[in-house]
């Protein structure tokens, strides 16, 4: 397939499995928004709006997290529910176009949620420089969680069973650990466990973009994010099956 | 020229212990309407996805349109296209976006694929629904929109598994139709099915599959010619047991009534024999439906036998 097939695939597969379900039924762009700005929005009230920025971090990285394991539901969905991989498999559609169209295509789902994050964490005073460095972690984390949500698609046996694993590791990334919070306000002991955690990471530094300061420092923040990147994309490539065994 | 050629081709599945396949040979020409017959499990399946790089062989080999399914699995991609069984559309997608779906992904340029899907569509009569919410379509339309799919692309090969379940007979037809379109416009089509008509309307030759082994071979009617004896199908419907008619020919018991595949001879005994009874019965010629009853039947008799 020539660079520009690939280009049509990639824009067939985004268009069709991203853009039409979203203009076509606007739900699923309220199911994005729902969990974090539901969270984000009791933080707020809660806190007499005092705790607004450590939400607005909060929601950014749980909606980054969702959109990166919603591919596995999707991709699970398709491969056993639809059948629609098979079809792919079975066509000069290439592995990565597919596997980059459909995590492509959930991000456009998620884009009306991260411009608004965008435009709140701006009028919370953070500068253009702070806003492109956390479009960095975005996208880093985006990569994270969605080669988690390709390597838990793969060990699915059934969507009902994606959709459960989907939402499990989703709280257990996002809501459980220092993501709505400081990680300052951990017990001590429990602080290297909850650092070792990407989401951990993606919010201290959106944290520190809005003025809250680092409470773990940028550098290891990145280093940290990059290495559980790396280390996902290679756990993915050993486990993602094209053709089965 | 082959479009297919299997070589001892095997596949045991992991938590199996019966391998789906069995040691499969297996040639099809270009330009034909092959079909695979075969109970649900004989491996119809499991072939074709090994044929259509979706699966990998336990050993053995198959060559598709020259290239071997798994080595060149990737030029092989270009020049095929499928059907899976039991697929479901996509929601919220229309008919319409499934069919551009496919050509785009395989990519075709924008007019070229909308003019292509318009086609498809009418090929199954799909148009009036083109635009509709697959969701809302009954499950014969969405089983269409899957085969709509596949029939207007560049692909010189196209598996089908079990393209007309669930359709109804003027659907079946419709299907039918345009594998024939396809066939004449020199493509090769390889797809499995129950059903007996389908495979002797369609088939330039079709193969019996049990337990991953080929039991017959050749054309619908060189199939049907394969068991000379038993030409005769008589129904008998009451006064006799099923040991009474193992004599006469093949007896199974099928919806409250026997039938007996048998030879001129047999069926004539056998009507005396009902007629001195008072017993019921009708006489037709053996269908392919019986055929596969009575090959299937005794190639599985035969495989316990030697356990």
């Amino acid at each position: 397939m020539s660079a520009r097939k690939r280009l049509r695939s990639l824009w067939a597969i985004m268009y069709y499995l991203g853009f039409t379900p979203m203009i076509r039924n606007p739900l699923f762009i309220a199911f994005v928004f729902s969990t974090p700005f539901t969270l984000l929005f009791i933080l707020f009230v809660a806190s007499n709006g005092s705790a607004l920025p450590y939400g607005l971090a909060g929601a950014l990285t749980m909606v980054t997290t969702e959109l990166g394991l919603f591919v596995g539901t999707d991709l699970a969905s398709y491969k056993i529910q639809n059948r629609f991989q098979d079809i792919v498999v079975a066509s000069p559609v290439s592995p990565l176009v597919y596997m980059f169209g459909v995590a492509l295509s959930e991000l456009i789902f998620g884009a009306p949620a991260l411009i608004v994050l965008f435009g709140l964490m701006a009028g919370q005073g953070a500068s253009v420089v702070s806003l492109a460095a956390s479009l960095g972690v975005v996208l880093l984390l985006w990569v994270t969680t969605t080669s988690l949500g390709f390597f838990f698609s793969a060990y699915a046996p059934n969507t009902q069973n994606a959709f459960i694993i989907n939402g499990f590791i989703t709280t257990l990334l996002s809501v459980l650990p220092p993501v709505y919070y400081s990680v300052n306000v951990l017990p001590k002991f429990l602080v290297p466990f909850a650092e070792i955690i990407p989401t951990t990471e993606a919010s201290a530094l959106f944290q520190g973009t809005i003025g809250l300061g680092y409470s773990i420092s940028p550098v290891s923040g990145f280093v940290v994010l990059l290495a559980s990147t790396m280390l996902m994309l290679i756990l993915v490539s050993f486990r993602m099956r094209w053709r089965e065994n | 020229m082959k479009a297919l050629r299997a070589v001892q081709l095997t596949k045991v599945y992991r938590k199996s212990k019966q391998p789906a396949l069995d040691s499969l040979d297996l040639e099809i020409d270009s330009g034909q309407i092959f079909t695979m017959l075969g109970r649900n499990g004989a491996g119809k399946t499991t072939f074709l996805r090994i044929a259509s790089t979706q699966l990998m062989p336990t050993s053995g080999s198959v060559e598709v349109l020259g290239l071997d399914a798994v080595r060149e699995a990737k030029q092989l991609r270009e020049k095929i296209a499928i059907t899976p069984q039991e697929a479901e559309t996509i929601y919220p997608l229309t008919p319409r976006d499934h069919v551009l779906l496919n050509l785009r992904m395989r990519g075709l340029p924008k007019e070229e694929a909308k003019r292509r899907a318009q086609e498809a569509l009418d090929d199954l009569e799909l148009t009036e629904v083109a635009d509709v919410n697959s969701d809302w379509l009954s499950g014969g339309l969405k089983q269409r929109v899957i085969v709509a799919m596949a029939l207007r692309t560049d692909a010189e090969l196209i598996f089908l598994d079990e393209p007309s379940i669930g359709l109804d007979p003027v659907n079946r037809r419709r299907v039918w139709d345009q594998l024939t379109r396809l066939k004449k416009d020199g493509k090769t089509i390889i797809l499995t099915t129950h059903y007996m008509d389908e495979a002797e309307a369609l088939s330039d030759n079709l193969v019996i599959v049990s337990r991953g082994k080929v039991v017959a071979a050749g054309t619908p009617q060189s199939v049907r010619a394969s068991v000379t004896q038993r030409t005769t199908r008589v129904d008998v419907y009451d006064k006799f047991n099923q040991s009474e008619l193992g004599k006469y020919g093949h007896a199974v018991s099928i919806a409250g009534r026997f039938r007996v595949l048998t030879d001129e001879n047999g069926a004539k005994d056998l009507g005396d024999e009902a007629v001195a009874r008072g017993a019921r019965v009708a006489l037709s010629p053996v269908t392919l439906d019986d055929v596969f009853v009575d090959i299937v039947g005794e190639a599985e008799k035969e495989e316990e036998d030697e356990r």
